[in-house]
């Protein structure tokens, strides 16, 4: 049996070890040809317009967070609804350091490419002590309690006027000094990529496997050996960790940070609308989703400045059809097919087998 | 002698064991008392009233949440959004009906136009109510029970999501408020003004509170909706029509919150996002006492107002956001289901 399958390995050659490596890192064939074309698309026309590559920025920048959030909703199944605090808190943190170094007087203040990192552990640690907070509590007190702690950080920011002018907002020094965007669209891009292929191997690895056995029943996963203390805090670090990254590169790009603008529950809403209008469990579900919903946005945004407000209404309607009919959402709809394709296919392969 | 030793603790310490089992109790009741007396003697008798009125609203409110939660396993999300559009039709009915009043006085309605604005309020809540729970939640009951709470408490993020960019939509982001509901003289109570308006809000919440109260207590269909809270199975077996109490349920939460809007519209102008600061203190109000437990979300409606006046009194009014995350989170580590408790079997289910 065993020597059947390296055969049929070694008969598809360098392409099926291809195919393995990448569906190893979470791709398949067809998502990576999809990666390239968004990567290699503001080289043209009509997506080299500054304007439209703040749009696709706009829609890596979202896709990444929606990676990150679902790391957490889609697998042990918590919303956490601190998020988008979170990542302000990643980018105040970021910001803070780069401008002054509280530490270092007489310092200038940090690279930007350094403070990043440090929003992000900043961030890391308070998804850490909100994971220790809410591991006592079960689903719904967790979301409600990492909403309240969201509140808090907002509240911190607005009150700690003398780090983050509070509702002034603060202006962080950007991470280049050119005014175009594409360089920032290769550094959110790599940033997105970078995200899913760590999240997509934890969730590949038995850390995965509990992360799900947690998510379905908590009590079933303590009874087969599963501590879901350990899991649990560990994906809360890991998500807001990245929540903090992402903040980091919203701070060193926009140039600006208002709490409101950034850290308030409705740019969670945002985040999981995405997320589970991609499907929930699967991470690329909101890359997916999130780039055609940004045009479609920025469409309706400049098409209909008479209704503002119009997208966000589409956002829940879109949300609130895909939870009580569609759960499986984009993803779930993709793996329909590819098994409808591959019923097809696979019917001539037993043929052939027998 | 083993009977002995069983009835001898029981008579001596009847105290301790009673201490005992209600200690989480005796000390909110102490703290709050200390509080209580802390917040008179630094703002006197204004600030007592203030707490009276405000622990009225978010009793009425927190009291809707509970009853969501506890028979229909839903963490309402989307409550502040019910106070938002009781808000709307109150300042639409109550604002024709004082233009008629300005051209032609008339005593009568004078004295019942306000009631009449927060009695429409309630009818256009309680519609709302039953077109939401029946266009949504219904569908997806009947679909599938699986990871029910948290899929339900992500709808309700997406109805209050359209409910209140549908408003902004529909309406525009004014803001749309009366001075006051009567206008007369404040009334001097105890050495301080109190307006008449706080005073009505106050007794259409404590009235409020008190209907709903003897409805689930005393009347057959209260009783159903405590039994389907209890076990559905259960209720379903005696013959209750489950789908029509969830859908009264879900009304009465709906209209409850939309007649507070309406009450508190001198206080709170209408707004599309004014529903925020209510659903946050409601939620806060409810996780305090234990999710789904109504009797402990009435008292903690005014505990709630307690710990705020005071953190107003004493820290400043700019923490106001950060205080209730501390204190949450101080009492969940100690009591993770909340100072009383809640026997909801969904809090045990997910």
């Amino acid at each position: 049996m065993t020597v059947k399958e390296s055969q049929l390995e070694g008969q598809t050659g360098l392409w099926g070890k291809f195919v393995n490596f990448l569906n190893g890192i979470g791709f398949s064939p067809f998502g990576l040809v999809l990666l390239i074309v968004i990567a290699v698309m503001p080289n043209f026309e009509p997506f080299s317009q500054e304007y439209v590559l703040r749009w696709m920025i706009m829609g890596a920048f979202l896709a990444a967070q929606s990676v990150a959030f679902d790391f957490t909703a889609g697998y042990i199944n918590i919303v956490n609804f601190g998020f988008a605090a979170l990542l302000g808190l990643g980018a105040y943190t970021s910001g803070i350091f780069a401008n002054t170094t509280p530490f270092l007087l007489f310092a200038p203040g940090l690279n930007p490419w350094l403070t990043i990192w440090l929003g992000a552990i900043m961030a890391g640690l308070v998804g850490f002590l909100l994971g220790v907070l809410t591991l006592r509590l079960r689903g719904i007190f967790a979301a409600v309690m990492a909403w309240f702690v969201g509140i808090a950080l907002m509240g911190l920011v607005n009150n700690l006027t003398e780090l983050t002018r509070g509702p002034l907002g603060m202006n962080p020094r950007k991470f280049l000094d050119t005014p175009d965007n594409l360089p920032y669209f290769y550094i959110i891009l790599i940033m997105m990529v970078g995200i899913y292929i760590t999240l997509k191997l934890v969730t590949r690895s038995n850390i995965g496997l509990a992360f799900k056995a947690i998510g379905q029943n908590p009590d079933a996963a303590k009874a087969s050996g599963i501590n879901p203390t350990k899991y649990l805090v560990f994906n809360f670090t890991l998500s807001a960790f990245f929540a903090g990254l992402l903040g980091g590169f919203y701070a060193h790009y926009f140039g600006s940070l208002t709490p409101s603008t950034l850290m308030h529950t409705s740019k969670t809403v945002e985040v999981l609308a995405i997320a589970y209008i991609g499907g929930r469990g699967s991470l690329w579900g909101g890359i997916a989703v999130a780039f055609p919903f940004i045009f479609f946005i920025e469409y309706l945004r400049s098409n209909f400045t008479n209704l503002p407000g119009l997208h966000l209404v589409i956002y829940g309607v879109l949300m609130i059809l895909i939870m009580i009919y569609y759960p499986d959402g984009l993803s779930g709809a993709y793996h329909w097919l590819v098994g409808k394709i591959k019923g097809l296919l696979g019917l001539k392969k037993e043929q052939a087998e027998t | 002698m083993a009977k002995e030793q069983i009835a001898a603790p029981k008579t001596q310490e009847g105290f301790t064991t009673w201490l005992k089992d209600n200690l989480p109790v005796v000390i909110v009741s102490v703290f709050s008392l200390a509080l209580l007396i802390a917040v008179y003697i630094k703002g006197g008798p204004p600030q007592i009233f203030n707490i009276l009125v405000t622990g009225g609203m978010w009793s009425l409110l927190a009291t809707g949440l509970a009853l969501v939660f506890g028979v229909m396993n839903i963490p309402h999300f989307a409550h502040g959004e019910s106070f938002m559009v009781g808000a709307f039709v109150g300042y639409f009915v109550f604002n024709p009906l004082n233009q008629i009043l300005f051209e032609n006085p008339n005593p009568l309605l004078k004295v019942t136009a306000p009631i009449l604005a927060i009695l429409a309020a309630g009818a256009v809540g309680a519609v709302l109510g039953v077109i939401i729970e029946r266009i949504i939640f219904a569908p997806l009951r009947h679909r599938t029970k699986q990871g029910w709470v948290m899929n339900a408490f992500l709808l309700t993020v997406g109805i209050s999501f359209v409910l209140t960019n549908g408003t902004t939509l529909v309406l525009g982001p004014n803001f749309r408020g009366i001075p006051r509901f009567y206008d007369v003289d404040a009334v001097e109570l105890a050495g301080a003004f109190i307006a008449v308006d706080r005073i009505m809000a106050t007794a259409i919440a404590l009235v409020t509170i008190a209907l709903l109260w003897f409805f689930l207590r005393q009347t057959r269909t209260g009783r159903a909706i405590r039994a389907v809270s209890q076990d559905e199975t259960g209720a379903q077996l005696v013959g209750i029509n489950l789908d029509f109490i969830h859908t009264l349920t879900f009304s009465l939460a709906t209209a409850t919150a939309a007649i507070s809007g309406a009450s508190l519209l001198f206080m709170f102008q209408a707004y599309p996002t004014v529903g925020v600061t209510p659903l946050y203190f409601s939620w806060y109000v409810v996780m305090l006492v234990g999710l789904g437990n109504i009797a402990g979300a009435i008292v903690g409606g005014f505990i709630v107002a307690l710990l705020q006046s005071s953190t107003q009194l004493f820290i400043g009014l700019s923490w106001q956001s950060v205080v209730p995350t501390v204190v949450m989170i101080l009492v969940l580590v100690m009591a993770p289901s909340g100072l009383f408790g809640s026997e909801v079997k969904g809090v045990q289910e997910q």
